[in-house]
């Protein structure tokens, strides 16, 4: 019985694990792969989110809305900033990331000014079950069940919509996308949208987990930049496997000799992949 | 060798490779050097300090010039070979102490040190064919790695030698570059003595690059950037060049780094990490990285900006340092050094022009 | 230029000065009333804001007090405020400029070790003179230091036998893998052993970490019968709230929570319900004279979020610092002063009670509160421990009144014998 109890255990650690990883990186690796775009302003939107889910709470609006409100909010503003700033920097990839470096300084500093060093905390809802020894906060189950959904969603709207298909092509062939009517840059507007949005409900789910304060983003992004280089440009393809192992390499070492191995087992994960696998999983996949 | 193969070398420092040519080029070049050289005497003690602090980030701007804006390549981790340098020179004379000069012969162990990881970094990145933005996040993950390796480094079983690596509260202990001299040890504590030597070890690497760009190799560095394809169909393995540039970029990082260890006698894991990592590439890409003049100028001014910012602008410093830079992305990709020259030369282009009709 | 020309120059330089100096001199009144410089390096912005706010306006509201009753031996106290941005580099500039430029006679800076280790060499090399006002690990040994934050073994030693008499001798370590963290770990496995405990578990959290999910399982199976929780960051106090909702229902106990970053106050109750913290200031305390100084505090600042406990450590350095100065005609300089500490009875009545300076390490004694969360985040006082004295430096062998060595020791790194 002993032995059923950890099993479930580590069950619960992988999914813990998984559910962090692709929450934290699929909107990275969405405006990386298909804009080619390093989004160094991804923790920003990740805050944004989380800020923006915690004042509705606090405003009485219900968690699931508040954290749906938050997401779409990180939206608008990725609207805005792409339309300012990075519309004007496509061809120019490298002079995104000092831009969106640039970004990030801004609003989190601006956010600590305006908003102060910290927000009061919600609480983490929908209490805890028990299995054996352990119990454990039904809140992962949500924050697990969310990035399947989001994976799924992902899926569907890149196969399955016709936004998704001409996204897809853009990303392929720019040029030949415009050439054939594609409004391209509303998709890279669309896209970039999508990317911040989904770091917004990153934020908006995490948020009665964590501590709310100006540099929250900055505990997601080494997370973030692993999964996106182990799983490479395709979000459906590299973000989801990428995901998987890296999370059963983080449980299993974590479990095995504590929080520092997790981590060292990431990084050790990323330079193997690099060196067999340069243009990650879904380079792998998707070769000729 | 001939009269002549030392005059064509030398005539390398200018070419169509680094900007600034003939004698009002030179003459300013002058002027700025005698400035330079006379600057301590009008100057306080801490200014010089100071300075030395901007002109030891010099290094690492120039290293990042070099394989950003002459190969085309955006390494993000510059801070993990200035980190690489720091702590090897840390531990070597922590270990060894300052006799015979030692310090020096620690300074350049170090930089070799910074060098070495480089190659074996840069084999796995340019064998493997990695490139452009991806080659970015890689670098930035190494770097990253290395600060979370350094920062739990508190225990007493992590130490090398005599040297404990404490964690993220850093070494401090080790000893200033310092000279054997008649009567004690001559120390260099961040005053002029330090400033002319990190001064003259900046115009030989200045010079030095020049040279370098304006050779063959520099010529081949620019032609793959270009465009990597054509220069590997005429025949160039682009993979030893991005390399060997990589390399070089690498050890002029580990300069700044070890230079700034002995400076401050201090080195953190968090020189390794995200704001440090991004700070060289602000500089460089506010200055212009397309030259290495304009990169070594713009960083100066970069450093003396926000540090200026950060004492009388207080709080709101970061948010305009942050404004600047995506202002200066946008209006002014060239950098601030290189758009401003460009539009300097348009007036007096037209000025001229008026004259002489 | 040659280089008689520009020893020349240097010279002219030189004598140009000084007699702009002599000029100026003549403007300025008298040297009484010339004022004292306290330089001032505190992270106003970045990653510790949240913990060091308050910090800057204590020093500000002390100087403010002072200099409303006539000042320090007569001279009024000029403050000299950077904002370091919780960068280590930040602070290798500005100590330069504030002990160079500005010539403070005084420094209050830092927040983290890292910090205070950056500095610290300049501040040997330059021979300035610094208080850091805060709480840490212990075991800096430096003559040009004076630290009035509480170290571990004032903090631990007090904590760790109450609760093991309260609740039971089976102890659980989360410690952040730093050598704050570090090094009251290691306190801890000491004085649980001291007192007959056990430590069932011990674990190190790399800084930066935000997921406790492994961590609360191994605590669940290790069935402790409390939690030590010496976690620090922002993102490390993500536990409390993953803890709580797993039910984890332990009683916990530390020396950083609650009195830096009031978690009781940031997070929802009952996160935070059966926490206990050694400590030599809060807010919540209900002596008099600590209840004024937060009336006080409050009507000059009232948005300030939290008084914790750094922002006492550093209103009581100012007024400490007034007492030696004092006490040596006046005199700011190093030398002076250090005669004066070395008496042993440099002490002020602080809001926390009467805290004294320690001659051999120049650490300060403290009175030292136990706080206990309640269900709704209320605080209580169950335990008080009167001048609690910073005694492990000076056992181990630090005596800076007769040998300076500028190191920091640890336990199992301690100063070399004789």
């Amino acid at each position: 019985m002993e032995t059923g109890y950890l099993a479930f255990a580590m069950v619960m650690q992988f999914a813990d694990a998984f559910a962090f990883l692709v929450l934290a990186a699929c909107g990275l690796a969405i405006v990386f792969g298909m804009m080619g775009i390093v989004n160094l302003a991804h923790g920003e939107f990740i805050m944004c989110g989380a800020y923006v889910t915690v004042a509705a709470v606090h405003a009485g609006v219900p968690l699931p809305l508040a954290i749906a409100i938050g997401a779409i909010a990180s939206a608008l503003a990725g609207m805005v900033v792409e339309f300012a700033c990075i519309r004007h920097l496509y061809g120019r990839p490298l002079d995104s990331i000092v831009l969106t470096w640039g970004i990030s300084l801004v609003v989190t500093q601006t956010t600590l000014i305006t908003l102060g060093s910290n927000m009061p905390s919600i609480g983490t809802p929908y209490g805890s079950f028990a299995v054996g020894p352990y119990s454990y906060s039904v809140y992962r189950l949500v924050l697990f069940g969310s990035a399947l959904a989001v994976l799924a969603g992902l899926y569907i709207v890149f196969n399955w919509t016709r936004f998704g298909i001409a996204a897809r092509a853009t990303m392929q062939v720019p040029h030949m996308a415009a050439a054939s009517g594609l409004d391209t840059r509303r998709i890279y507007s669309w896209t970039f949208a999508i990317g911040a949005g989904l770091a917004g409900l990153a934020g908006g789910l995490y948020a009665p987990t964590m501590t709310l304060v100006p540099t929250m983003g900055t505990s997601f992004m080494t997370e973030a930049f692993v999964t996106v280089v182990v799983g490479g440009a395709d979000v459906i393809l590299g973000t989801a496997p990428a995901a998987a192992i890296l999370a059963i390499i983080k449980a299993g070492m974590t479990y095995w000799k504590g929080q520092l191995f997790g981590q060292i087992g990431l990084l050790i994960a990323v330079i193997v992949v690099i060196r067999i696998l340069p243009k990650g999983i879904s380079g792998f996949l998707t070769r000729q | 060798m001939t009269m002549n193969a030392v005059r064509r070398f030398f005539s390398l420092i200018e070419g169509p490779q680094t900007i600034g040519h003939g004698r009002p080029f030179w003459l300013g070049f002058a002027l700025v050097v005698a400035v330079a050289l006379v600057f301590p005497a009008f100057a306080d003690g801490y200014t010089v300090g100071n300075t030395v602090y901007f002109l030891n980030s010099v290094f690492i701007a120039l290293g990042l010039c070099l394989i950003w804006g002459y190969v085309g390549v955006l390494s993000f981790g510059q801070t993990a070979f200035f980190g690489i340098a720091g702590y090897s020179y840390a531990v070597l004379t922590i270990n060894v102490g300052t006799a015979y000069g030692f310090t020096f012969a620690a300074l350049a162990l170090s930089v070799l040190a910074a060098a070495l990881f480089a190659t074996i970094l840069g084999y796995f990145l340019f064998f493997s064919r990695i490139n452009g933005v991806f080659l970015g996040i890689v670098t930035l993950s190494v770097t990253l790695v290395l600060e979370r390796f350094m920062a739990q480094t508190s225990g007493p079983e992590w130490k090398i030698g005599t040297a404990r690596l404490n964690g993220t509260n850093g070494i401090n202990t080790m000893p200033p570059l310092t000279l054997p001299w008649s009567g004690g040890d001559f120390v260099f504590y961040p005053d002029p003595p330090l400033y002319y030597l990190v001064l003259a070890l900046l115009l030989i690497v200045y010079l030095c690059l020049r040279i370098l760009l304006n050779s063959r190799f520099g010529n081949v560095l620019v032609a793959i950037r270009e465009n990597p394809e054509r220069a590997e169909m005429l025949g160039y393995d682009i993979r030893k060049y991005q390399l060997g540039a990589f390399v070089i970029g690498a050890a002029l990082a580990g300069l700044s780094g070890a230079l700034y260890t002995a400076w401050g006698q201090y080195i953190t894991p968090s020189s390794m990490g995200m704001t440090a990592a991004a700070l060289p590439i602000v500089w460089v890409a506010v200055g212009g990285r397309s030259d290495i003049t304009a990169a070594a100028i713009g960083t100066f001014i970069v450093l003396a900006v926000f540090q200026a910012l950060t004492i009388y602008g207080n709080q709101y410093a970061l948010v305009v340092m942050g404004a600047l830079l995506v202002l200066t992305v946008l209006f002014m990709p060239d950098g601030l050094i290189l758009s401003g020259a460009a539009k300097l030369g348009r007036i007096t282009q037209t000025l001229r022009h008026r004259r002489s009709l | 230029m040659s280089r008689n020309a520009l020893l020349r120059f240097r010279k002219a330089a030189l004598a140009g000065s000084f007699l702009v100096a002599a000029a100026v001199s003549t403007i300025v009144p008298s040297f009484a009333s010339e004022p004292i410089k306290i330089g001032v390096l505190e992270d106003q912005s970045g990653d510790f804001a949240l913990a060091t706010s308050g910090k800057v306006e204590a020093i500000q509201l002390a100087t403010d007090e002072i200099n409303a009753k006539g000042g320090i031996a007569g001279r009024p106290i000029e403050l000299v405020i950077y904002d370091t941005q919780s960068e280590n580099t930040r602070y290798q500039e500005f100590m330069r400029r504030v002990l160079q430029r500005d010539k403070a006679d005084v420094v209050f800076a830092g927040y983290s070790s890292s910090e205070r280790e950056a500095y610290r060499p300049i501040v040997n090399q330059l021979d300035g003179f610094v208080f850091y006002n805060n709480q840490y690990e212990g075991g800096v040994c430096d003559g040009n230091m004076v630290i009035t934050g509480a170290v571990a073994e004032q903090q631990i030693s007090t904590l760790i036998p109450w609760m093991m008499k309260t609740y039971g001798k089976r102890v659980y370590t989360i410690a952040a893998d730093y050598s704050f963290g570090w090094i009251s770990a290691e306190w801890m496995k000491q004085i649980v052993k001291e007192n007959g405990g056990e430590l069932v578990g011990q674990e190190l959290i790399p800084l930066g970490v935000s997921q406790f999910s492994q961590t609360i399982q191994n605590i669940q199976q290790a069935k402790p019968d409390f939690v030590v929780t010496l976690l620090v960051g922002n993102s490390q106090s993500s536990y409390f709230e993953q803890a709580s909702a797993a039910q984890l229902n332990l009683p916990m106990a530390s020396s950083i929570g609650v009195n830096q970053s009031y978690e009781h106050k940031r997070f929802t109750p009952p996160t935070l319900a059966n926490m206990h913290v050694t400590t030599n200031f809060i807010e919540e305390i209900d002596t008099p004279e600590a209840k004024a100084f937060v009336a006080r505090f409050r009507e000059k600042y009232p948005e300030i979020p939290y008084i914790n406990q750094e922002a006492e450590n550093s209103y009581l350095a100012v007024y400490l610092y007034k007492e030696m100065v004092e006490r040596a005609k006046g005199s700011t300089k190093r030398a002076d002063l250090q005669k004066e500490i070395a008496k042993g009875d440099i002490c002020t009545d602080a809001p926390e009670g009467k805290v004294c300076i320690d001659p051999k390490s120049q650490h300060v004694s403290h009175s030292i509160y136990l706080a206990k969360v309640g269900e709704d985040h209320s605080i209580s006082f169950p335990a008080h421990w009167d001048n609690v004295q910073p005694y492990w430096l000076g056992q181990a062998g630090c005596d800076l009144t007769k040998f300076d060595p500028s190191t920091q020791y640890s336990p199992d790194n301690p100063p070399p014998k004789g």
